[in-house]
């Protein structure tokens, strides 16, 4: 039975990749079921397999157990039939798996894209060089009530200019995000602006998709070049109004971490 | 306790617990809950006064890039009332469903997933206290629904012949797209459209018979749709039969392939030998359509922020020599200049409508693409674009390379074999566009490939709606596939694996087996 647990451990992997990712991912976006691309899968299958494989003959013994029972099928006069079937079961499975690969589809190239690349440690827009490591939103004042008003005003600025693609909810579902592929970014989600120093959305804005490196996919970004449309106040108070209204807290800046 | 017995016994229990499970989950429509108006107003001046203004007034800082325009709630008109037709005011249920489930294609979101159902109340509460309207009336009863006709080729036969008694067709077209014969505006003066009904996704007021039976009683307060309750003032009425044939009728009108499918971006060209003479060529009909979202471009100035097509659907064919494209999409308008029928409709100065295709010129070898608005510097993109005219001037076809905004130039549309033909039925455009495969000038033109990946966008232009220049709804980079003719290998291959196979496991067994001897 040794050479079974192989077998069952990349079934159980295969059931992971399948059904398991897009749980964890139906869990995270409702409403969703995101599959893993089939090219994807089968990489992953590809590692999986050769993993299973290396892990169940790394000694002797297992390199035994494993072989024996296939060599003993292949040679015993007494298992004949057993044998016929083995030999049927495998030449149909490889004529299938090459029928796979040649036959014709539709299917899209996977198009892999880094979210949130390197950025250049500075910018230069509104013709003016901005140090990224060092930069910080000149409105996030201290005194509350100030704070508030440029807030509201970075509101203002949101709802004329940001809201079709980012959404009411600063979800990334505004009423014309489903046009675009990549999807506007979903600000609520953990993944995106809660993870990023103020200074790195400051570069996005204010560059927009083809402000990106090339791993990013700026041609496919649909994220417009801010520092054409609007002013460098215009874009920090933004900033302020989608981290206030979807109520998370920008990361505090790597100098502080590497003063230490 | 004999066999029998038993399983009856299991039985009666099985069911006690599904009537228990059932009557625990059956979730009721919606009942109106008390809000509470404090709390509601304090929802509202968070997440609502953005476009319905701080007090209500449809005047927040987003209203005026909307169309359909925000509700006023000061007014207390609204449009998604499923009250008796009698009644004037909604049921406070129809304001929890639109704000719950949002209306699609405006800029009203759904809000159950951030709002609990008890916010959804409060902020019910608060919106009604923004206007006199509602007063003290109790909450309306809700229009009677108990004589609804089942849907049956019949009663669709019927409801089509009242859909022509009641000239529905004059606001939304002989085959429901929408392709209105007047100008229609709200009663705010803001520029609406009816709606298609062969796209039931795009829907305000839900999409089953009940909804829409509704609708069709209650019309759509604030906007030229009328109600056809017998005891209305409108013009055209329907008995309440008639009503429910109608509705039967309008959701017979569903088309599939008007839905955008979900990851289905690639356009399916298949080999012919002939390609179809022109766009409405019967050959088409076999060809697989794709649709893709239009947005609004949003992107660089002039933005443009109020579209009315809302997709378009592709298909392609090719031979050895030529490849054509089928392009179809929904629009309300025919915009022709100089037409006076298409003058009296239109918003802003008349255009023609137009589309364009967009390809690269040099195909990358790995994921890199031009940028998919116009390309860029390093990227070119070929652009064929096709336009109706005008009552003087033919619809005609050109074709230009662009690398930025507003780089471009023209190529020769004879040296790439380039025609494009179009027309206009029921409230759909239909054209087709054929070139070369291949063309001389390989650094001006697109070069079509047989199975490589193409990538590949579209814009359109609806003249009646303000669309031109920057003015304009696009796709992104989508894909083109021509399909290779299924090669001999198809079949070979496998074949050629399975003897293989079977031949070296045999070989095999029969090696250790003479070892094991
Ligand atoms: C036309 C649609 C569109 C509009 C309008 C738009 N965005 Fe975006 N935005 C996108 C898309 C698509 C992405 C994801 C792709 C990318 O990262 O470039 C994005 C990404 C972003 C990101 C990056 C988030 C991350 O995790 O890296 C930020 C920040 C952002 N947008 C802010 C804004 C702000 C602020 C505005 C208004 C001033 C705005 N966007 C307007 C489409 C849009
Ligand atoms: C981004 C803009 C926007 C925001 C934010 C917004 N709405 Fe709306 N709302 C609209 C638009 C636009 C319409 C009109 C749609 C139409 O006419 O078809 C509308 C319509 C409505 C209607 C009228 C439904 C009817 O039957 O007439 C209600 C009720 C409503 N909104 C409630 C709310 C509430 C409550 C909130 C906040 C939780 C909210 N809206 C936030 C844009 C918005
Ligand atoms: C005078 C023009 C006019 C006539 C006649 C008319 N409609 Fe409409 N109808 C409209 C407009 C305009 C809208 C869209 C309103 C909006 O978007 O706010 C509409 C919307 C609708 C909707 C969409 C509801 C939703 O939930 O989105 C339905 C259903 C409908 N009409 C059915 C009918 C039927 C059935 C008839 C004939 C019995 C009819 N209409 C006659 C103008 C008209």
């Amino acid at each position: 039975m040794q050479f079974l647990k192989p077998i069952i451990g990349v079934l159980i992997a295969y059931l992971l990749i399948k059904i398991g990712v897009p749980f964890l991912g139906s869990l995270h976006h409702p409403g969703t079921w995101p599959v893993v691309p089939t090219a994807v899968m089968k990489m992953y299958l590809t590692f999986i397999i050769a993993g299973a494989f290396v892990a169940c003959t790394f000694d002797e013994e297992g390199y035994n157990a494993l072989i024996t029972p296939v060599v003993d099928l292949y040679s015993n006069p007494a298992k004949a039939k057993l044998r016929l079937c083995a030999v049927t079961a495998v030449s149909l499975l490889g004529c299938w798996i090459a029928y796979q690969y040649v036959k014709p589809t539709f299917d899209a190239p996977v198009e892999l894209r880094s979210v949130h690349p390197a950025p250049p440690s500075s910018v230069t827009m509104w013709n003016k060089s901005y140090p990224l490591q060092t930069l910080k939103n000149p409105f996030r004042a201290p005194d509350k009530a100030q704070l508030a008003k440029f807030t509201e005003e970075g509101g203002v600025i949101y709802y004329q200019n940001c809201f079709y693609c980012h959404g009411d909810k600063q979800d990334g579902k505004g009423h014309f995000a489903q046009a675009f592929n990549p999807m506007p970014a979903n600000f609520v989600d953990v993944g995106t602006i809660a993870m990023l120093t103020e200074s790195f959305v400051f570069w996005r804005v204010g560059s927009g998709g083809p402000g990106l490196p090339s791993e990013g996919t700026p041609w496919a970004s649909a994220m417009p070049v801010w520092n054409t449309m609007l002013s460098e106040e215009e874009v920090w108070k933004a900033i302020l109004f989608i981290y206030d209204q979807s109520g998370v807290q920008p990361r505090v800046t790597d100098v502080v971490a590497e003063k230490k | 306790m004999s066999l029998f017995t038993s399983i009856r016994k299991t039985g009666l229990a099985v069911g006690v617990l599904l009537f228990a499970i059932v009557t625990l989950f059956a979730v009721p429509v919606a009942h109106a809950a008390a809000g509470d108006v404090k709390k509601g107003e304090a929802i509202y001046q968070k997440r609502c006064w953005w476009c319905h203004g701080k007090k209500g007034e449809a005047d927040g800082p987003a209203a005026k890039f909307l169309i359909p325009p925000p509700r006023d709630f000061s007014l207390g008109v609204y449009k998604y009332k499923t009250s008796d037709p009698k009644v004037q005011i909604p049921r406070d249920e129809d304001l929890f469903r639109e704000i719950t489930t949002g209306m699609v294609g405006t800029g009203m979101p759904k809000w159950d997933d951030i709002l609990s159902e008890q916010d959804r109340w409060d902020v019910v509460a608060y919106i009604k206290s923004l206007t006199d309207m509602f007063g003290k009336t109790p909450n309306p009863p809700q229009i009677d629904v108990s004589k609804k006709i089942k849907s049956s080729p019949e009663s669709i036969e019927k409801g089509k012949q009242a859909f022509q008694t009641a000239k529905c067709y004059e606001c939304h077209g002989q085959l429901g797209k929408g392709d209105l014969t007047k100008k229609l505006k709200e009663d705010s003066g803001a520029r609406v459209w009816p709606r298609n009904f062969t796209k039931p996704w795009s829907f305000r007021g839900g999409y089953t018979a009940e909804d829409i039976f509704a609708r069709v009683s209650n019309g759509i307060p604030n906007t030229p749709m009328p109600s056809f309750a017998a005891d209305a003032t409108s013009s055209g009425k329907l008995s309440v039969e008639d009503r429910w044939n109608v509705v039967n009728y309008v959701m017979s009108l569903a088309e599939p392939t008007s839905q955008v499918k979900d990851g289905q971006n690639v356009i399916k060209g298949l080999r012919r030998d002939a390609l179809p003479k022109d766009e409405n060529d019967a050959a088409w009909n076999e060809a697989p359509s794709t649709a893709f979202y239009l947005a609004p471009q949003i992107i660089q100035n002039d933005r443009f922020f109020t579209p009315t097509n809302d997709l378009v659907k592709v298909k392609a064919l090719y031979n050895e020599q030529d490849i054509a494209f089928m392009i179809e999409w929904d629009d309300r308008t025919k915009s022709i200049p100089g037409d006076p029928t298409a003058e009296t409709i239109a918003w802003d100065t008349l255009t023609p409508d137009q589309i364009a295709v967009q390809t690269p010129i040099v195909m990358s070898t790995g994921s890199e693409k031009p940028y998919f608005g116009h390309g860029d510097a390093g990227h070119a993109v070929s652009m064929m674009v096709w336009n109706s005219g005008t009552t003087t001037t033919p619809a005609s076809g050109t074709m230009m390379d662009y690398t930025g905004t507003h780089k471009r130039t023209q190529t020769d549309p004879a040296a790439a074999g380039f025609s494009a033909t179009g027309s206009y039925k029921d409230g759909t455009w239909k054209v087709m566009m054929k070139r070369k495969m291949v063309t001389a000038n390989k650094d001006k033109d697109t070069q079509f490939e047989v199975g490589r990946f193409i990538p590949i966008a579209f814009a359109n232009w609806d003249g009646s709606n303000g669309e031109a220049g920057s003015k304009h709804t696009l796709t992104v980079w989508n894909w083109l596939l021509l399909q290779p003719p299924t090669g001999k290998e198809v079949y070979l291959v496998p074949l050629l694996v399975l003897i293989l196979l079977a031949g070296g496991q045999l070989v095999v067994a029969n090696m250790l087996g003479k070892k094991r001897k």
